[in-house]
């Protein structure tokens, strides 16, 4: 059974048809990148899945279960945690009360601390910075800290939109590595990115999105080579 | 240069100062410091505004010396004095010998009495009186150059800005302290002491300090409610006295001979009031809290507007009493005494406020309280890391409308009648002042907040005409040196600080008390 199965969902604002019929799916262990340009869908996909947004039609599944009667905190109860666009990070709050926000969902303590431990191992600025206020970090810190604070939630299923978004190619290369090591402590991914190049080269599939519909999918490797890909978003010709 | 820019202060401050003397403000200042200290004369106060101002300007001169050494420092401030005493000395020179000749000033410059005159000439000559101003601005213009030569030396201004504060920090950083606190029982035996002091207070103070500060006690009641739903939760309400309205007027339909006749016992109506006034922000909250921000700010204002319209409307006139309210509100009794005098409120409002101070510490410590300051934060964050966010709201409301409703009851019965003109719009917004002039999210804030708010206007009844005016500009004044509130939460100091000192070490803010 796929940890997360999205089956054919249409999502509106308003009168706006945003999404038009997505499929996708996510096998456990996996890394599944969802590509594509501005306004495609992405992050409404991502808002789909989380239950802020309700589709309108078809189905999201996590494990099997149908998650259309939950609210969007369920939920985060489900195993489903996300990194959200822009990361936003609990501005006036410092790294370990951000850090702390994210297991809200939890009621054990000592889990909720091996998982602060582990954290602050794959994110060792972190911890140097833990007093710090959330605002004043960098941007490559408050990304980090973004995904540490979805980690202490223990999702199964990690979304994540854009994680690259504004910060230097260098960081941006030890984001994707922590991605890579994050996943293989073994939390799925779906990761959204518009950084073609990168998200393919650590995932194992990817889906390419354009206004709303799914235009192409296949292995991350194939997809590498794919004309169309090539062409549109790797700006490779 | 610097001669320049330091005259230009001087010149500056002493237009101000002229413009209070013309204005009459600083013959005010004599009445009012003349009130205070029970004196016969308004000189006093006169030349302590006079003086203030002169010394300000020479403080502001030597803030504009890039290199205070000592000479420089001196020199700025006798050359701010010296403009500033010429502007006095010329204008006082002008009106005095104007008024010798029979001018009219007073035409124009209603505020120019002859007792205005004299208060700065003394009854001297023009010129004398010239001069001596002269001297006397000059001096103080240089005693502004040393005070600020001697709060370098000693930081004591920075303290006195951030006063509160830094006595707080010391006071517990004694060592007596220290032991104290170690002990085991020391919270409850603090509380407990506080509460027994508290208690002997009704009986120090007299009839009228015992009204004025009950009403001071209900605003903090009201304020600590409303804090929650500002403060903690960050949802903007503006039409919070509906919950005191339907608190008063719950006490008044229960207790009151007329319209209804129920009578019922006071204490009883109490928790009905709390009750009722609770439900009353669920069902209000239901609807309008999926609204954000400013749309929130307005039907919540619309709603305070509407519930006071309604009991003051001709349709409800048999059940609210309309527009003329309810008379002879019942009054609490206990084994058969009456005991709804201005004194025994006052132990009720006691009573209440250590109730709702402990509430509200109670849910600001606990899972509720994180779910509130993650909801302020950035709601969809807070749903994203599994927090219901419309049941806390709700939560959140219910609690304040809860605490307004409490103080609506004791409001109604103390006063014995309820109208729909004591639920106007301004008291929302007093509300809402004293929480964030007392510092959002603080509970000790919300009491000094209420005190200032509710006591001061108190302090300046002297004033008369002038009364809104001069509590208007303190208030101004109050936000701008402690813009964040006078006893802010540890939590909230640190946020308005780190703006300032972003750029410092990185453990900024990181002091042991921090935590929730
Ligand atoms: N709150 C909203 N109200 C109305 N339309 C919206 C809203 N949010 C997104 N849209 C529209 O839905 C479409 C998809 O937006 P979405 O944010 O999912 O794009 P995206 O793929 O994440 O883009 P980006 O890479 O720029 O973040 C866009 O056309 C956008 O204008
Ligand atoms: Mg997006």
């Amino acid at each position: 059974m796929a940890m997360l199965e999205v089956e054919n969902i249409h999502s509106y604002y308003g009168n706006i048809h945003a999404l038009k019929g997505i499929s996708l799916t996510v096998e456990e262990g996996e890394i599944v990148t969802l590509i594509g340009g501005n306004g495609a869908g992405k992050t409404t996909t991502l808002r789909s899945i989380t239950g802020i947004l309700k589709p309108r039609q078809g189905h999201v599944r996590l494990e099997g279960e149908e998650l259309a009667p939950y609210k969007p905190h369920q939920i985060v109860y489900k195993g489903v945690a996300m990194v959200p666009e822009g990361r936003r990070i609990f501005a006036r709050l410092s790294v370990s009360e951000n850090l702390d926000m994210g297991a809200y969902s939890r009621n054990s303590k000592s889990e909720i601390k091996a998982d602060l431990e582990r954290v602050f191992e794959l994110f060792p600025r972190l911890k140097e910075r833990r007093n710090q206020v959330g605002g004043t970090l960098s941007g490559g810190e408050q990304q980090m800290l973004a995904t540490g604070r979805a980690l202490m939630a223990h999702p199964r299923l990690l979304l994540m939109d854009e994680p690259s978004m504004g910060l230097a190619p260098v960081l941006v290369e030890s984001i994707f590595e922590k991605i890579t090591e994050i996943n293989k402590e073994g939390t799925t991914i779906l990761l959204v990115e518009q950084n073609a190049l990168m998200a393919l080269s650590i995932a194992n599939r990817g889906y390419v999105l354009q206004t709303g519909e799914i235009i192409l999918h296949d292995t991350a490797e194939a997809l590498r080579t794919n004309e169309v890909v090539r062409k549109a978003y790797l700006g490779i010709t | 240069m610097n001669v320049r820019l330091a005259s230009r202060e001087g010149l500056l401050t002493g237009f101000i100062n002229l413009c209070c003397i013309l204005l009459g403000l600083t013959g005010l200042a004599g009445t009012m410091v003349g009130g205070w200290f029970h004196l016969s004369s308004r000189q006093p106060g006169a030349w302590l505004l006079l003086l203030g101002i002169a010394v300000w300007g020479g403080v502001r001169a030597v803030r504009r010396v890039p290199d205070p050494s000592r000479n420089k420092t001196l020199i700025a401030g006798l050359v701010a004095g010296v403009m500033h005493g010429l502007t006095l000395a010329v204008s006082l020179w002008l009106i005095s010998t104007l008024l010798d000749a029979g001018a009219e000033v007073r035409k124009w410059l209603v505020q120019l009495t002859p007792e205005a005159i004299r208060l700065l000439t003394f009854g001297l000559s023009p010129v004398a009186a010239a001069a001596l101003m002269f001297v006397v601005m000059t001096t103080a213009g240089l005693v502004g150059a040393l005070w600020v030569r001697a709060s370098e030396r000693y930081p004591w201004q920075r303290t006195l800005s951030k006063g509160p504060t830094t006595v707080r920090t010391r006071f517990l950083a004694l060592p007596a302290v220290q032991n104290f606190m170690q002990r085991k029982h020391s919270q409850q035996i603090l509380w407990g002491g506080g509460l027994l002091i508290l208690l002997f207070f009704p009986f120090v103070l007299g009839q009228y300090w015992n009204y004025t500060l009950g009403t001071v006690g209900i605003y903090v009641i009201l304020g600590l409610g409303l804090n929650i739903v500002v403060g903690f939760a960050g949802l903007l309400d503006l039409g919070y006295v509906a919950f005191f309205a339907i608190g008063a007027y719950i006490v008044a339909i229960l207790t009151a001979p007329a319209p209804h006749g129920i009578m019922m016992n006071f204490w009883l109506v109490v928790p009905i009031g709390i009750v009722l006034a609770a439900l009353a922000g669920v069902l209000l909250g239901i609807p309008v809290l999926r609204m954000r921000g400013d749309y929130l700010a307005i039907v919540t204002l619309g709603f305070g507007e509407i519930i006071r319209i309604l009991s003051k409307s001709d349709a409800l006139t048999d059940f609210t009493g309309g527009p003329r309210g309810i008379r002879s509100v019942g009054g609490p009794g206990l084994f058969g005494f009456d005991v709804s005098s201005e004194f025994y409120f006052m132990y009720i409002i006691i009573l209440g406020i250590v109730l709702a101070a402990y509430v509200t510490l109670h849910l600001q410590q606990s899972r509720v309280g994180r779910a509130w300051m993650a909801m302020r934060e950035d709601e969809d964050v807070a749903q994203a890391v599994g927090i219901y966010t419309l049941q806390y709201k709700l939560l959140a409301f219910a609690t304040g409308a809860a605490l307004a409703g409490f103080s609506g009851v004791i409001f109604a019965s103390r006063n014995k009648f309820t109208g729909p003109e004591d639920f106007t719009l301004l008291v929302s917004i007093n509300v809402l002042c004293l929480v964030i002039i007392g510092g959002m999210g603080s509970i000790p804030g919300v009491v000094a907040g209420a005190l200032v708010l509710k006591g001061l206007p108190e302090i300046l009844r002297q004033l008369a005409d002038y009364r809104m005016l001069a509590f208007g500009a303190l208030l101004i004044l109050m936000m701008i040196v402690r813009p964040e509130g006078l006893w802010p939460s540890t939590r909230r100091q640190m946020e308005l600080h780190e703006r300032a000192e972003q750029s410092g070490e990185p453990d900024a803010g990181s002091s042991p008390e921090t935590g929730p």
